[in-house]
């Protein structure tokens, strides 16, 4: 029994920065969505737009971390909370990375980047 | 389609019931279409009128609809699976008698009961309904029931939660049962693989109602992992390390993070499909850049662990059952609780050997390969332990037992055969064949479906006060087990000479003596569904000989045997301290275990509230209105889901308090009743001698 780390609401003192905490999140996240959806119509070149697609999804995971799971650096954090967040990270490092490995490997299979490997492996 | 859509009904019509295909043409195809969707009919009236005639319907919605209690929910969950799995069953009878009329020629290659596009919704909507509203709605329920009182813990951490979740699989498993009678169902199998299943290929409403079943109660699933987890971590009982928790708790834990880690995926991948549907989009189309083969990879990135999902709660039952029935400590409980966590993160590096024919280099493949014979191992531990668990105990050949045996011969064929396609050059040979329909059913049948059934017996007492016929419950079990050899052993042989799965037609006569067996193991399986039903009716009858009203018929060790049964709604009247490793059992070992606690205190439950059975409402709504291109509808559905949740946020809530005196008074009928209750020994536990209290001399385990 670890004890919580999510701060329950209280009237009496915190509630007004809880309010905040999530409401700065909240608008934060939304900022990033519409950026998002911005760079994709804007008429920027690709590059960038992915870029910026990229960093607003990056910022808004750190966003969802400290203001809506309050996680943070501090030592109060707990140990379990750290612990489950390395799981998460290991899990989706796990699909990301396999999606990239499968269909990296399948689009260069399918698509053959050169001529030469085309013309050499045929019969 | 037709390309006008009324604005109220949307593509709805009269031309959408089986009926009008009847009277179109009539022919086995049609007659079998109406006649099930006849059934559905008939039996939700008969339902209807008899909640009316018996006046059912107040208790109905008080105690059950609006009931925020985990275990109420657990077994409303389990009742939806078991309805789901009389047609899931049904409808496997029906493909294999399909298939043992289907021999054609060649000039006249399509014969049999049902017209192909028929069959292939049969075949779609047999996986669907038995893995998404069979087996995940019977192990979800069986969690719900158990997991609480195991851990000691009054309820699940979010109750009301728990019935949104209950209340969104319900409206997928709506939705699959509607499209009997509305409309038609996918034909791409319970995958549902692009670009077939693209706006292109498969216009009409049939992906749709696959794509909304699955998006709406995946969302249920994810929730309850999350309220699992919680509830794991968070309510235990003082001194429930996680060292001390029941192998079921634990398989639990590992459900709840592979159904949090895993669920998403397939909401994404549905959900990439919806939109290539209704939004004009190119996920996985042939052309504008999309890459069906990135949806058969994210697909089964929730695919495989879902297979661990459906196995590790049976797994859980398998431990407890072991142990209980041998009268034996449950062997290696710390290699048991590493193998489950293994499983459930090797779980998640094995996708690939879903589709190693997809086209990706060998080194692909056999990096994948040998991941999917690495989770082999653990798998094979945990068999090993149960073995040695039962090595030299005084087993006792309950039901449970014998689908544990059954499961102990069948599973480990199962295993092997999963082992040999694991190896991505046979799986070139046999990939796409029966021989791996057959390699499925091999481990989800005696896997699943036994856990379960077994898990259903061996708790059956706690939840409704009175044991199950036993003699009613092995013969089940035998038909079971009976029906799997008959029905899916001859689908190995049938894949090795060639028979592609999924086929509404073949031509070589040499197929038809297995199809001949296995749709005779079919005729099993279906006996063994009546004997299932007549278990429950002929115990239900026999409901005062059966009772066990002391609470512990197996002599158990874990928490939730302490308490009467039927369990009270606040199951402990006052939370356990634990102190060991099965703490009930050393309970026993240390004198009397049924002391009154010292003292009784008001106890808070969670109100009941008609919060979930709108959430499910509105839900339903949501999803026919997007199969039918309803519009208002749905905008309308899809507002009020927020509209609800922000109802409810706004209100005070207060929680139904039970006084202490209330608890008092029932917990002191208990402990005085049992004090009344001659003790039962391992030899009488069958008989009506045995009323819930043991004999403790004979605990060992």
């Amino acid at each position: 029994m670890t004890k919580p780390n999510t701060g329950e609401i209280d009237p009496q003192e915190s509630a007004r920065q809880e309010l905040r905490s999530y409401g700065i999140g909240f608008v934060a996240s939304l900022l990033l969505t519409v950026g998002a959806f911005a760079a994709a119509l804007s008429d920027l070149p690709t590059v960038w737009k992915i870029i910026a697609i990229c960093a607003a999804a990056l910022l808004q995971i750190v966003t969802h971390m400290r203001n809506f799971l309050h996680l943070s650096f501090s030592v109060e954090q707990s140990r379990e909370d750290l612990l489950l967040v390395l799981f998460s990270a290991m899990l989706l490092a796990i699909m990301a990375g396999g999606t990239w490995y499968i269909m990296s490997d399948l689009g260069g299979r399918m698509h053959g980047n050169s001529h030469e490997d085309r013309s050499t492996s045929l019969p | 389609m037709s390309a006008d859509i009324s604005p109220i009904f949307g593509k709805l019509d009269w031309s959408v019931t089986p009926y009008t295909d009847l009277l179109r043409e009539v022919n086995s195809s049609t007659i079998v279409g109406a006649g099930a969707a006849s059934v559905l009919v008939l039996g939700a009236i008969a339902a209807v009128a008899l909640l009316t005639w018996m006046r059912w319907w107040g208790p109905l919605y008080r105690n059950w609809l609006t009931s925020a209690d985990a275990k109420k929910i657990g077994i409303m969950y389990i009742a939806l699976a078991l309805v789901m799995m009389a047609r899931g069953i049904i409808e496997g009878f029906v493909i294999r008698t399909h298939q043992s009329t289907a021999l054609g020629t060649l000039t006249q290659p399509e014969s049999g009961l049902v017209s192909p596009d028929h069959f292939a919704q049969l075949f779609s909507t047999h996986g669907t309904i038995m893995i998404f509203f069979v087996a995940m709605p019977l192990l979800i329920g069986l969690i719900n029931f158990v997991l609480p009182q195991q851990l000691g813990a009054r309820d699940m951490a979010f109750p009301v939660l728990n019935q949104v979740s209950l209340g969104l699989t319900a409206a997928g498993a709506g939705l699959v049962m509607i499209s009997l009678l509305v409309g038609k169902f996918g034909t791409g199998g319970w995958t549902m693989y692009p670009p077939y299943t693209g706006i292109d290929y498969s216009p009409g409403e049939g992906v749709d109602y696959w794509l909304w079943a699955i998006l709406i109660s995946g969302v249920g699933s994810t929730l309850t992992g999350m309220n699992f987890a919680v509830t794991i971590f968070k309510e235990r009982a003082p001194g429930m390390h996680f060292m001390r928790m029941p192998l079921f708790c634990w398989t639990s834990l590992c459900v709840a993070i592979m159904l949090i880690y895993a669920m998403p995926a397939l909401t994404v991948s549905s959900g990439m499909l919806a939109l290539d549907r209704y939004a004009g989009s190119h996920f996985f189309t042939n052309e504008a850049g999309g890459n069906m083969m990135n949806y058969a990879n994210i697909f089964w990135m929730f695919g495989h662990p879902e297979v661990y999902i459906l196995i590790l709660p049976a797994f859980g039952v398998f431990s407890e059952i072991s142990s209980t029935f041998s009268g034996k400590r449950l062997y290696g409980y710390t290699s048991l609780v590493i193998a489950s966590m293994s499983i459930a993160v090797i779980s998640f590096t094995v996708w690939l050997h879903h589709f190693f024919t997809m086209g990706q280099s060998a080194g692909v493949n056999i990096a994948f390969g040998i991941a999917t014979m690495v989770i082999g191992i653990p798998t094979g531990v945990k068999i090993y332990d149960w073995m040695a668990t039962m090595w030299r105990g005084r087993i006792r050949v309950t039901a449970p037992i014998v689908y544990l045996t059954g499961f102990f011969l069948l599973f480990v064929i199962g295993g092997l055969s999963g082992i040999i396609l694991a190896n991505p050059s046979i799986d070139y040979q046999v990939h796409n064949s029966t021989f791996l329909v057959a390699h499925f059913h091999n481990v989800i049948i005696p896997g699943v479906l036994y856990g379960m059934l077994a898990g259903i017996h061996y708790w059956f007492p706690k939840a409704f006060g009175f044991r199950l016929d036993e003699d009613w419950g092995r013969r089940t079990a035998l038909l079971f087990v009976g029906g799997f050899v008959f029905t899916f052993l001859p689908l190995y042989v049938l894949g090795l000479m060639g028979l592609p799965r999924r086929s509404p037609t073949f031509q070589n006569p040499d197929f038809m003596p297995w199809m001949y067996i296995a749709s005779f193991g079919a005729v099993l399986m279906l006996c063994a569904l009546a004997s299932l039903a007549w278990t429950f009716w002929t115990s239900y009858r026999n409901r005062l000989a059966l009772a066990v009203p002391g609470g512990d018929p197996w002599n158990g060790s874990s928490l939730e045997w302490s308490t009467p049964a039927p369990v009270p709604e606040w199951t402990f009247p006052h939370i356990p301290h634990v102190a060991a490793r099965d703490d009930w059992g050393e309970c026993k070992r240390s004198g009397d275990p049924w002391k009154a606690p010292q003292d009784y205190v008001d106890i808070e439950m969670p109100a009941n509230t008609a919060h979930g059975l709108l959430i499910a409402a509105t839900a339903s709504a949501l999803g026919f209105a997007m199969v039918w291109h309803i519009w208002w509808l749905a905008a309308l559905s899809f507002l009020a889901i927020p509209a609800l949740l922000a109802w409810r946020g706004m209100q005070v809530i207060e929680p139904r308090i039970v006084p202490a005196g209330e608890v008092e008074e029932a917990d002191r009928r208990f402990r005085t009743m049992m004090a009344d209750l001659a003790p039962a020994t391992r030899a009488d536990e069958e008989t009506e001698r045995n009323r819930g209290r043991p004999d403790l001399s004979e605990f060992a385990g």
